[in-house]
């Protein structure tokens, strides 16, 4: 063990190593903040250069650029409302709120708080629990997948402010563009109209930047007089925010308050990480859906829930741990079975195995000091050191990006047009993404004008394809609808989903009976 | 007609301004992979694009066009201009699609350079399963038809079709076992070791830690000869089944490329591909993969995509074979659910009279005109974009379009001006040098 620990550590501490652990966090921050790009592409786009590196250092590597790409992930969805990667989607409108209330900053360095806590439990996590809970994890059917993602889904529901029956149409509306183009399990598409470029259906990526990236910037200009005054309204808040910034900057600044932040917080945090290690272990689900949860999780426990959705410091805390701690979880179903928890996990899974490490429950045996446990050990410290790495240089990035709520309005929102525009394409280089991208801005742009929500439509788009793929597995398999809830990890799960769709009915009707009674 | 031509005469124009050589490769290659990022195809993919710049000198850049079960990806490939700065990464399903009418592509639409490897379906149990070999658990399935479940790909797959043609070679109907479709074979050998499904039929490289950390048995494999590397499963063909069936991957150029620039190609990857001795070469890698590594070029690659594609033809299209690309449910049945949902949450919506509508009411009374022009004009310069930008470059259309919006929002021009001249050349190299995105190239070729 010692041993292990100790030749694991003089590599990950050597020059070459440490040179590129630092690179990759550049990177990462770099890839995490431009919209349309998401970690998996930061790991991808990486992994020809992993040939010419050790196996610590490759896996050093992907840890780090992953770590820091899902933070960096917040800095566009809280300055600009558009997520960097999908991770950061539960929490944009918040963060975004925030910015507009001037306190871009205090929700910056909470993001950037949080990631790190949530990042490091995370590690804690796989460290102490990998192979007991890996146990668990592989119990999943597709019946318990098919509870897990209805439970994921309830939670966007409940967490929407407005009105809960407007959250549930938003999310079905975003299912609905799921299901548009082929199928998993089909041959033949649906829902194109005849339309040829829809058989692929709608990526969420261009769908995601649509709906927050490009309806906002319609919302903008629509409101603008004429050219020569860009809303004038938009810039006077802007003018307040400076002054409001001053006594920020210097708040913020010192370290104290962000230590009393998470001392604050320290039983939400645990709880944020745990679920967010717990959602990442389960494979297909990740770091998206484990903000998405933990966000809800926070705000029923919350004092304010009313805060959610409108600038809530605990939202955002809670759902950027969670989807931090999910990357450590992600790695524990990988290394143990060699089953990835992420398209991440199965980069790096694919990696591991080109470096002749083949992952297995024995890679845990620390006793012997074999090439294989000093990796994992490897592993472990560069978690640890990533996030630790994240606290000089997610502060240098905050600080340049803060510039960003400094251009004006009419100078920024024809280069948000522009990243849009680049951002839907980069992904599959498709021009049929930046048209996905205008009507889903034109879409968003009107479902908001309504009150409409627009988290759980791409919460719907992400989640409707593996949705419906468990429910026909589940169809295909069962003879009847008890086997939905045929063994006690799926009752279990569908008693939760069930408990939490009769809650707020019957909270209503007594509500309502109350209110008529009075 | 005109457009590319110019095209080609601004290219060369600049190309021998810049010096460099007239002759191919002068710009970067970009390979087509059909299947997601992470999987096997991409990675035998990312290395060829390695060990093809190091041999051509040039950048060679994978774009994951993902979806419709490979359609789009080799549809985009082996649409592309033939001017072999486009390759795409061909599989199987080439040979399947064209059978279930996905599209009209087929192997003949394409000029084949060099097939990679040939992996060949295995049958997995788990370890603690009653089955130890392919007779027991043909006399199980011919005891009890359509009780057992398996499970490794899409329905219609490749490994679907392997499983389907092994039952009908052994006198069974093709759906004697049920498949329950999966998005691969990782999620299928997840759901094989939870208990979700009885078999999993994938490639034996897929099961590689499975089968190493004695989680799973191979009961046999669908091959000709035994497996590189997994010498310890025996073939079908050795327990009396005469069937065989395997996943191909290969480069290919479009229909049209000159032939001089298809033999260069073909030189270079025949070159890479024998290379045995040189660090990180094409065979070291693909053995640390464990991938079969047999590659083919030229005539006998030609026939042996004409033969594996008679064969899945003979299949695809038999009577037998009918029932099973039959789906069970319709590809509507979950869209019509959704729509219900949709349907009962939008009346109760209008049922429901929210008190916060007056609030609405309030802020859109609000004196400011809503300026429809400016709206319009952010879309259509979105849309005229993604219209423009392949035949004239990103450079000229994305600093068009950022100027427009500019000027539009009353940004002063020579202001504009500089902001574009500023921001579109550092956007490019950031994109297309440092994270190798390939943007549209067009006439400047940048």
């Amino acid at each position: 063990m010692v041993e292990v620990m100790q030749s694991a550590l003089a590599q990950v501490s050597s020059f070459p190593t440490l040179l590129v652990i630092l690179f990759s966090a550049i990177y990462g921050i770099l890839v995490g903040a431009i919209p349309g790009l998401t970690a998996t592409m930061a790991v991808t786009l990486i992994v020809p250069l992993t040939f010419f590196l050790t196996d610590v250092q490759a896996i050093a590597a992907i840890v780090t650029t992953v770590t820091c790409s899902i933070f960096a992930g917040d800095i566009p969805g809280t300055l600009v409302r558009i997520p960097g990667t999908p991770a950061s989607a539960a929490y944009a409108a918040d963060g975004y709120a925030l910015t507009q209330q001037g306190r871009y900053l205090e929700a910056l360095k909470t993001s950037l708080t949080f990631s790190i806590v949530g990042g490091l439990l995370g590690t804690v996590v796989l460290i102490v629990a990998a192979p007991q809970l890996a146990s668990v994890a592989a119990q999943f059917t597709s019946y318990e997948y098919f509870w897990l993602y209805v439970l994921g889904l309830t939670c966007a529901v409940i967490v929407s402010d407005e009105s809960r029956l407007k959250g549930l149409f938003s999310l079905l509306l975003g299912l609905l563009l799921s299901a548009v183009g082929l199928a998993t399990d089909y041959s033949e598409p649906r829902l194109t109209f005849g339309i040829d470029e829809l058989i692929n259906g709608v990526n969420f990526i261009p769908a995601m930047i649509g709906l927050f990236g490009l309806s906002e910037v319609l919302r903008l200009v629509i409101r603008s007089e004429n050219k020569q005054t860009a809303d004038s309204k938009y810039q006077e808040a802007q003018l307040a925010m400076n002054e409001v910034k001053v006594s920020i900057v210097t708040e913020a600044a010192d370290c104290h308050g962000e230590w009393l932040r998470i001392w604050n917080r320290k039983f939400a945090i645990l709880r944020s990480s745990s679920i967010g290690a717990i959602v990442g272990m389960l494979p297909g689900a990740g770091a998206d859906i484990a903000a998405w949860i933990s966000y809800a999780v926070s705000k029923r426990f919350s004092r304010q829930p009313e805060l959610y959705g409108r600038g809530s410091i605990e939202g955002i805390s809670d759902a950027t741990g969670a989807n931090n701690a999910a990357l450590g979880g992600a790695w524990i179903p990988a290394l143990v079975f060699g089953i990835p928890g992420d398209s991440v996990t199965a980069i790096a899974l694919g990696i591991l195995m080109m470096k002749n490490i083949t992952p297995g429950p024995n890679i845990f045996d620390m006793s012997s000091n074999s090439a294989q446990a000093v990796l994992v050990m490897s592993i472990y410290i560069t978690f640890i050191l990533a996030n630790l790495l994240l606290i000089p240089i997610g502060l240098a990035a905050i600080r340049a990006s803060s510039m960003l709520v400094k251009i004006p309005t009419n100078i920024l929102l024809p280069f948000i047009v522009l990243f849009s525009v680049i951002g839907s394409y980069a992904l599959a280089s498709s021009y049929v993404d930046i048209w996905i991208m205008v009507a889903l801005g034109v879409l968003g742009f009107t479902l908001e004008r309504f009150r409409f929500p627009l988290g759980p439509v791409v919460l719907g788009i992400i989640m409707g394809a593996p949705l419906e793929h468990r429910l026909l597995q589940c169809l295909s398999k069962s003879t009847n609808l008890q086997s939905f809830v045929g063994s006690q990890l799926s009752m279990a799960l569908a008693g939760i989903c069930f408990v939490l769709w009769v809650f707020p009915i019957a909270s209503n009707a007594i509500s309502h009976r109350a209110r008529s009674r009075i | 007609m005109r457009i590319p031509i110019l095209g080609l005469l601004l290219l060369w124009l600049v190309s021998s301004l810049g010096c460099s050589h007239p002759d191919y490769p002068s710009r970067p290659i970009t390979i087509i992979c059909p299947w997601a990022a992470g999987g096997g195809t991409d990675r035998v993919s990312r290395q060829m694009a390695l060990l093809l710049e190091r041999e051509l000198g040039v950048p060679v850049n994978v774009i994951n066009a993902t979806g419709g079960k490979g359609v789009t990806g080799h549809n985009r490939g082996l649409s592309a201009r033939p001017d072999g700065y486009t390759l795409t990464m061909i599989t199987l399903e080439l040979n399947m699609m064209h059978f279930s009418g996905l599209t009209d592509l087929t192997y003949r639409d394409c000029i084949p350079l060099v097939s990679l490897n040939e992996d060949y379906a295995a049958l997995m149990v788990r370890m603690d399963s009653p089955w130890q070999s392919l007779n027991d658990l043909e006399l199980d399935v011919g005891k009890n038809p359509q009780k057992f479940t398996a499970s490794g790909t899409a329905a219609g797959g490749a490994w679907h079709l392997a499983v389907a043609g092994w039952l009908l070679a052994a006198g069974r109907q093709a759906d004697d076992v049920v498949w329950i479709p999966s998005e691969g074979a990782g999620p299928s050998l997840q759901q094989l070791l939870s208990g979700g499904v009885d078999l999993v039929c994938c490639s034996l490289p897929e099961a590689r830690s499975l089968l190493e950390s004695n989680e799973i048995r191979a009961l046999g494999v669908m091959s000709p000869q035994r497996a590189l590397g997994f010498e310890a499963v025996p073939t079908f063909a050795e327990q009396g089944r005469n069937w065989s069936l395997g996943g191909w991957r290969a480069l290919a150029v479009p229909v049209g490329t000159p032939p001089e620039i298809v033999d260069r190609l073909t030189n270079s990857l025949v070159k890479i591909t024998t290379d045995k001795l040189s660090k990180d070469s094409f065979q070291q890698f693909m053995a640390s993969q464990k991938f079969d590594s047999t590659t083919r070029a030229g005539a006998d690659l030609n026939s042996f995509l004409a033969e594996t594609d008679r064969k899945l033809g003979e299949l695809l299209t038999s009577q037998a074979m009918q029932s099973v690309r039959v789906d069970r449910f319709s590809p509507m049945v979950y869209p019509n659910i959704v729509l219900g949902l949709m349907f009962i949450t939008a009346l109760a919506i209008l049922v429901q009279k929210k008190p916060s509508s007056a609030i609405s009411m309030q802020e859109q009374s609000t004196p400011i005109l809503p300026n429809r022009t400016n709206f319009l004009f952010v879309i259509l310069a979105a849309i005229l974009y993604s219209l423009v930008a392949e035949t004239v470059g990103f450079v000229i259309a994305a600093g068009t379009m950022l100027l427009a919006l500019l000027w539009r929002l009353g940004v002063s021009l020579p202001y504009a001006l500089l902001l574009v001249l500023l921001a579109i050349p550092i956007t490019n190299t950031v994109f297309s040098t440092f994270l190798r995105v390939t943007l549209p190239q067009g006439w400047l070729g940048w």
